[in-house]
């Protein structure tokens, strides 16, 4: 395998973490917007 | 190699767990609710319940274990540790969308089984999840220990002794609810410190031409993706730990009952994204660091991250990463004290010790009080300097025994509780023969474990098909599955004894659990009534129950 793919092989994870790690954070928003208007506690 | 100051690393633990405990009392209550110290309000929502089954699944182990993979075994190493890991929470959900409607208000699995089976099951159940718990809870401080003396002057035993009270002191006053909350948090910790220190690494050892260079250090084997050693020696054993302790352990059935019905899917679905970045991805420090010729400090591969990081990185990273790895346990150490607690609430205290008639401020401080006790066993325990990734397995295969016959008890009408209890126990007794190889492993016997071991591997897989397409997809597939890799296994996996012992556990009771059931002549079993007892127990206090 070359050396490209070997490096795209190591430096996905982060990128893929990147993406939920923004998921996450846009749905929290949401959820204590959620929360807020419910008046019910996140947890 | 860089190390804090004595000062610097206390400000570093005690900000850390400041700000955490800070953050709490936003949520705290005067007067907690009996039922929320262990599940919640039951309709969590997405970002909480994806974060938190997150960060409990990730735990220290699985940083040193993955890098420790990537190190071992080469290019597949940390995909054999963390693919599995990851796909385990994927595979747990369709079996949580049963335990949800069966009992949608219960606290504990073993609770359910209690309903299903009695009090045998249920403290089966129970017992083995406080046996795993604390090792967890050991397995945890051991490696904030083993951080806290690698990266300061501080000694092994006062990084165990920081983390249990920093983590009691969080817990205690909420329970789960404080766990889920500290969860989204430390999760974002995690994934701030894996994508930053990742390709920082990587760079500082030479990008690209790391491979060009590198290459060599590896022998054929780690060279390739398809390396038979890593898929024997790590990702099957794993992969079959993972599956026991995904069905078993109260910390993932804990956060089943407490997302919202429907937010299960996708809370676990990203989950299983989410985990498989971040571990994969910091298992390929491990690989790194082989590639580059690093050698573990005293040759302990749980050294590995620690050293990378202190070598390669500037101290505001190993900052980062000492965060990132003190919250990664720490958020599975606050699970860990939260099953327990709601374990010895519910099943022990509810079940056993009041009859179904529990007083509910008492219910919350035998909780509390099981946190102070489970934190100081997990202390003591910790400073045996147990192997990490050895622990891991055992408690895997401990639940191994249990996950057949309670699938199969929440599916199948027939399965009565002498099925359960027996087929239990003696794959329990079996794993631990092969495991520690009380009998030599040679001859009829050795053939006897493998015959086991392969009705194992076909009961996990046909397990995994039916969960996703449903009975005749799991009795097939796994079929066909187990009939192909007989040809393989036998004269083979003689030689593989963590992998035979931990597929003899799923064998031997799926095959015991099965044949006692169509044994039975005992009338079906009504699933409707599981939900009918679960609330009878709480139904039996409703007065107090309101007062809580």
């Amino acid at each position: 395998m070359s050396s490209f793919w070997l490096t795209v092989y190591v430096l996905i994870w982060p990128v893929i973490a990147t993406g939920v790690f923004l998921t996450l954070c846009v749905s929290l928003v949401i959820d204590i917007k959620a929360a807020k208007k419910s008046g019910k506690s996140l947890v | 190699m860089f190390q804090f100051s004595t000062t610097s690393a206390l400000l570093i633990l005690l900000g850390f767990y400041g700000i955490t405990f800070l953050f709490t009392l936003q949520i705290g209550q005067r007067q907690e609710n009996a039922d929320s110290y262990m599940v919640s309000s039951g309709s969590v929502g997405y970002s909480m319940s994806a974060a938190s089954m997150t960060a409990t699944w990730i735990w220290a182990a699985s940083f040193y274990a993955a890098a420790s993979s990537g190190y071992k075994y080469g290019l597949s190493g940390a995909i054999h540790y963390g693919l599995w890991g990851a796909l385990m929470i994927l595979f747990i959900y369709p079996f949580g969308r049963r335990f949800r409607k069966l009992a949608p208000d219960a606290h504990t699995l073993a609770e359910i089984m209690h309903a299903r089976h009695g009090s045998a099951s249920q403290m089966m159940l129970a017992g083995s999840n406080v046996v795993g718990s604390i090792i967890s809870l050991m397995v945890n401080f051991t490696a904030a220990g083993a951080l806290v003396s690698i990266l300061s002057p501080l000694t092994f035993v006062q990084g165990v002794m920081i983390a249990g009270v920093g983590v009691l002191s969080y817990t205690f006053w909420s329970g789960f609810r404080s766990s889920v909350f500290t969860d989204f948090g430390q999760l974002i910790a995690m994934v701030v410190a894996a994508v930053i220190i990742i390709p920082v690494i990587f760079f500082k050892l030479g990008g690209p031409e790391l491979f060009e260079v590198g290459m060599v250090n590896l022998t054929p084997e780690q060279a390739s993706f398809y390396s038979p050693t890593a898929i024997l020696e790590q990702g099957a054993p794993f992969f079959v730990a993972v599956l026991a302790y995904a069905i078993g352990n109260q910390t993932i059935a804990q956060r089943l009952f407490a997302v919202r019905e429907d937010l299960i899917k996708p809370s676990f679905i990203t989950a299983t994204i989410g985990y498989g970045s971040i571990v994969i991805g910091l298992g390929m420090l491990g690989l790194l660091a082989l590639l580059a010729g690093v050698e573990p400090i005293d040759g302990d591969l749980n050294n590995l991250i620690p050293q990378m990081a202190a070598t390669y990185l500037s101290p505001v990273m190993v900052g980062l990463l000492f965060v990132m790895i003190i919250g990664s346990l720490s958020s599975t150490a606050d699970s860990d004290l939260s099953a327990l607690s709601s374990i010895i609430m519910a099943d022990v205290y509810g079940k056993q010790i009041s009859k179904n008639r529990p007083n509910p401020t008492t219910m919350v401080w035998v909780g509390r009080l099981t946190m102070v006790t489970a934190t100081l066993l997990g202390v003591v325990f910790a400073s045996l300097k147990l192997d990490i990734l050895s622990m891991l397995i055992f408690v895997g295969a401990l639940w191994g025994a249990i996950v057949f016959p309670v699938i199969a008890s929440l599916y199948w009408n027939r399965v009565t509780n002498q099925a359960f209890t027996v087929s239990v126990i003696v794959a329990f007794v079996m794993f631990i023969i092969a495991r520690f190889q009380l009998f030599e492993i040679v001859g009829f016997t050795a053939l006897a474990f493998e015959v086991l071991a392969t009705i194992g591997a076909a009961v996990v897989i046909g397990l995994m098909s039916f969960g996703f397409f449903g009975q005749r997809a799991g009795l097939v597939i796994g079929g066909i599955f187990g009939i192909a890799l007989s040809f393989y296994s036998i004269g083979f996996l003689r030689d593989y004894i963590v992998l035979l012992s931990s597929l003899t556990a799923y064998g031997a009771s799926a095959l015991i659990c099965t044949v006692l059931t169509l044994l039975s002549k005992q009338p079906p079993f009504e699933f409707k009534t599981i939900d009918e007892k679960v609330v009878e127990f709480h139904s039996e206090q409703p007065q107090s129950m309101e007062n809580l």
